[in-house]
């Protein structure tokens, strides 16, 4: 009789430690700590769903997005700067370094860095266009929305070729679900290219086991250099 | 459940689909044309932003031609399970692949069966479900 009460605390133990939510790791300042390396699905296309990945099955396109869904440069592939979107949706992995006033994205894919201030900084009025854009981000509770714009308007949204205009406004929301998981939503905003926003959302998982690794797009890019890709224009 | 069954589809290279992330795939080949080959490994090129080897194929005709093969980078292929000496020259490999569209004897690599009888998928890890 006397070994029950001790079982019957363990048991209630385990209980409560498999129905608490997970803690999440945490900045000094008691923002939640993305920092590390994280796996993310791989989206060529973002009106598809995949593992990870729930895209929007019917873009909103503009008459100007119908006329432009056909990319006739694959500027990827001739190694220019894959945009901020095609970034997000790459397949290697990105490591996240945080601090107070900003959070890092170290992506893999083409060693490709991105600052987003956290410092209550707004976007700067006279804002160049540049591939990338400028990222500010804001803690909502556990919740960090990021706000970029200032985009040249030379990328497409996705390996698909979706396209955009330099209006384009990306909205993303970041959430540690547990230690190991993000829960991520991206929301494409562009009133030239889609009539009214659309989004997909996401999962990423953290790779304890995985480093980033170095990666780059022209050291032996054969499709290019020997001619099955060719440049517009190219005899 | 989901992700780790199509894990073993990848594993098993039962399931592979063209991936390549810095340029669309139905630009350089074509998903129409799938085939497989037999032939002895000549060289391999660790390299990005995609790793090659190249085997000597016997065609109909009985004319040897060495075929170009691209996979993923060795970041990908490294995570994947292959080392930069994983093909060896001399090796007879059999290869499943997407030929180029213009023709040449180029091709994107889906699965590699090695010597030993392992298969591996060639292209990204990255949406394997791992």
């Amino acid at each position: 009789m006397r070994h029950i009460l001790p079982i019957l605390i363990l048991a209630g133990t385990a209980f409560a430690q498999a129905t608490k939510p997970a803690a999440i790791p945490r900045m000094p300042d008691g923002k939640p700590d993305m920092s590390g390396v994280w796996q993310r699905p791989f989206v060529q296309d973002m009106t598809k769903d995949g593992p990870g990945q729930k895209g929007e099955p019917n873009p909103p396109f503009t008459e100007w997005s119908k006329a432009n869904l056909v990319e006739e440069f694959d500027y990827s592939a001739f190694c220019l700067p894959l945009g901020y979107t095609r970034a997000i949706n790459s397949p290697m992995p990105v490591e996240i370094v945080q601090r107070p006033d900003r959070v890092v994205l170290l992506y893999e894919m083409n060693n490709t860095f991105h600052v987003v201030f956290t410092d209550g900084r707004p976007h700067p009025k006279d804002l160049d266009p540049t591939w990338f854009g400028h990222s500010i981000g804001k803690w909502n509770g556990d919740v960090l929305t990021v706000d970029t714009v200032g985009f040249n308007g030379k990328t497409r949204v996705d390996t698909q070729g979706h396209p955009h205009t330099d209006a384009l406004h990306v909205v993303e929301t970041f959430k540690l679900t547990d230690a190991d998981h993000i829960a991520y939503e991206v929301t494409v905003e562009d009133p030239k290219a889609y009539t009214h926003p659309w989004k997909n959302t996401r999962t990423f998982t953290k790779r304890k086991d995985w480093e980033i690794m170095e990666y780059n797009c022209n050291e032996n890019n054969k499709e290019v250099m020997e001619g099955h890709l060719k440049y517009p224009g190219a005899k | 459940m989901h992700r780790y069954a199509l894990f073993c589809l990848f594993a098993l290279g039962l399931v592979a689909l063209p991936l390549a992330a810095h340029h669309s795939f139905a630009t350089v080949f074509d998903m129409n044309k799938p085939t497989t080959f037999t032939g002895t490994v000549t060289k391999v090129e660790w390299t990005n932003p995609h790793a090659w080897f190249y085997v000597d194929v016997k065609d109909e005709k009985g004319v040897v031609r060495n075929y170009a093969c691209e996979t993923g980078p060795p970041n990908v292929l490294s995570r994947n399970g292959w080392k930069k000496d994983s093909l060896k020259i001399g090796d007879t490999v059999n290869v499943s692949a997407y030929r180029a569209k213009d023709g040449t004897d180029t091709f994107s690599t889906r699965q590699v069966t090695m010597p030993d009888g392992r298969k591996v998928f060639a292209g990204s890890a990255a949406d394997e479900g791992k």
